[in-house]
């Protein structure tokens, strides 16, 4: 489909974490000494207890928050102390799933989702196609006109990962996405995150649910007490 | 047709009447102003024109006959100043002319044709030159020693400063209004930043600049302050209408009838626009400031 890319699209590490600590004001640490390394075309599931710092971890990666310690990349540049002049175009490449889909109220489905190509000056005719397009791949070709509010929380899911997807990021970052909706629908949206790691875009995505986790053949990075530790794929390749 | 699109939620918006009505009273106030500096420019212009190159020669009445119009002195004055170079006409004023002067004060009884008045003479000069003017006043000193000649300086230089106090009131007003248009301008643009922190955000994180946000603020800012200021502008012009009114009642020679220069209506049009252009600027600065402490 149009909203893939060539794996050569890509060149080195995707999310280099070395030594990160993250503490929010004279607050605890939320988690310390974290060094990981998400390579291109890869894809993470994110598990730990309920607490543990998946989101703040993931923010880190989307930039919204900076280490307190340690060093951050994000395809293969430096972001740590980057001036603010430059995430604009770091954050255009990547694609965010919020927990709490933090979809615009006054906009329509299909202008949430058309966000990110307008901010990027993309061309209405084709906000018009790649919008209608993936609007009718998550099912909601029938509510494109309609406002969040007046849509279920699994359609309003399905809004946030169509949002995060359209403008066909190299890192997707996705905080439970399939927490809202039954498991048909998450199936389906998983496959549609497979699809697209397996045209190269990486994916980390956090979840609590092991049924998603023991289905799906992807390694783990599990965060707890802290620490993130590497974990090899609960399913089987099929 | 151009159409703007908006991320920010700005249709219900808690602070958007606020701007509009405060900009409406500032741009109130702004004209009043305007409307006050051209006023006294334009009867400062009217004064000046009105005695520059003249003089007032008094020839007190114990010097002369009791019709000295007619006398020795002011014939001798009137010989010294028609054959000056620097005087274009000089001419004695009636006597009638004189106590019609007076009946505002003294009425039209036997008082007044039995007053000692003395002899005015109305001089036009063909100069401004201080030399000329100082040249003049010595030739009728010694024609008529003991007359008095003005040159209508000390009363203007008083009214000038009366004018100039006023004109400096109505400068301080669009100083001050300008101050708070940028003030309101501040406030209520930080009020919409936490308003939409949220929205802001997400903006952010699915790519867009801090001038991006900042344009759409200043955008709905430039909107608000122009839709104030039309509306300050309407409310103002029956109040000018009215004044305008009272003025005409008042007699020409207390008050002359100034009609106000273009450039006075042109700025009044501008306001509106002068306001929106402040509003636009201050909304952009304010907006590229605070998400400058963001992360």
């Amino acid at each position: 489909m149009a909203l893939l890319r060539k794996k050569s699209d890509f060149v080195g590490d995707t999310v280099q974490l070395e030594d990160v600590g993250l503490r929010y004001a004279d607050g605890p640490e939320i988690f310390s000494n974290v060094s990981i390394s998400i390579p291109q075309s890869s894809f993470y599931f994110l598990t730990g207890p309920s607490g543990a710092g998946k989101t703040s971890l993931l923010s880190l990666m989307y930039l919204a928050k900076r280490p307190t310690v340690g060093r951050l990349k994000l395809f293969g540049d430096d972001v740590t102390d980057a001036k603010r002049n430059r995430l604009p175009a770091i954050r255009r490449r990547l694609g965010v799933v919020f927990q709490d889909f933090r979809l615009l109220e006054h906009m329509t489905a299909f202008d949430n989702v058309a966000l990110p190509l307008r901010i990027a000056q993309v061309g209405e005719a084709t906000v018009e196609k790649n919008v209608t397009e993936l609007l009718k791949w998550v099912g909601l070709e029938d509510s494109m006109q309609a406002r969040p509010s007046f849509l279920s929380g699994g359609q309003q899911q399905r809004i946030a990962i169509a949002r995060a997807v359209v403008h066909r990021p190299k890192l997707i970052l996705a905080d439970e996405p399939t927490g809202n909706v039954d498991d048909a629908i998450a199936i389906r949206l998983m496959q549609l995150f497979v699809e697209l790691h397996k045209h190269g875009t990486s994916v980390i995505l956090a979840t609590h649910n092991e049924h998603l986790v023991s289905r799906f053949p992807f390694p783990r990075l599990h965060l707890k007490d802290g620490t993130v530790t590497a974990m090899p794929p609960a399913a089987q390749a099929p | 047709m151009i159409a703007f699109r908006s991320e920010l939620p700005l249709k219900g918006e808690t602070s958007a009447g606020f701007v509009v009505w405060l900009v409406m009273v500032l741009v109130f106030m702004a004209s009043i102003a305007v409307t006050t500096n051209a006023y006294i420019g334009a009867l400062l212009d009217h004064w000046n024109q009105s005695v520059t190159g003249t003089l007032t020669i008094q020839i007190p009445v114990m010097l002369d006959s009791k019709d000295p119009t007619s006398s020795a002195m002011t014939a001798r004055v009137l010989d010294v100043l028609n054959r000056h170079p620097a005087v274009e006409t000089a001419a004695a004023v009636p006597r009638e002319k004189v106590t019609e002067l007076l009946k505002p004060w003294f009425g039209t009884g036997e008082a007044v044709a039995d007053l000692p008045l003395p002899v005015l003479v109305d001089v036009r000069l063909s100069t401004n030159d201080a030399a000329a003017i100082n040249a003049v006043s010595t030739s009728v000193q010694t024609a008529a020693p003991g007359a008095v000649i003005d040159d209508h300086r000390a009363w203007l230089n008083r009214v000038i400063g009366l004018a100039e106090g006023l004109g400096a009131i109505a400068l301080t007003t669009m100083v001050l209004v300008t101050i708070a248009l940028g003030l309101t301008i501040v406030f209520a643009t930080r009020a919409s930043l936490a308003e939409f922190s949220q929205v802001i955000d997400v903006l952010h994180i699915v790519g867009a600049k801090d001038g991006y946000v900042a344009g759409q603020f200043a955008r709905r800012a430039l909107i608000q302050s122009m839709l104030g200021g039309i509306a300050g502008l309407l409310a103002y012009a029956p109040v000018l209408a009215f004044i305008a009114w009272l003025a005409s009642r008042i007699e020409p020679g207390i008050l002359p009838e100034i009609s106000f220069p273009a450039s006075h209506w042109i700025v009044l049009g501008a306001l509106p626009i002068i306001a929106g252009l402040i509003a636009t600027i201050t909304a952009n600065v304010t907006v590229r400031r605070a998400l400058s402490l963001k992360v």
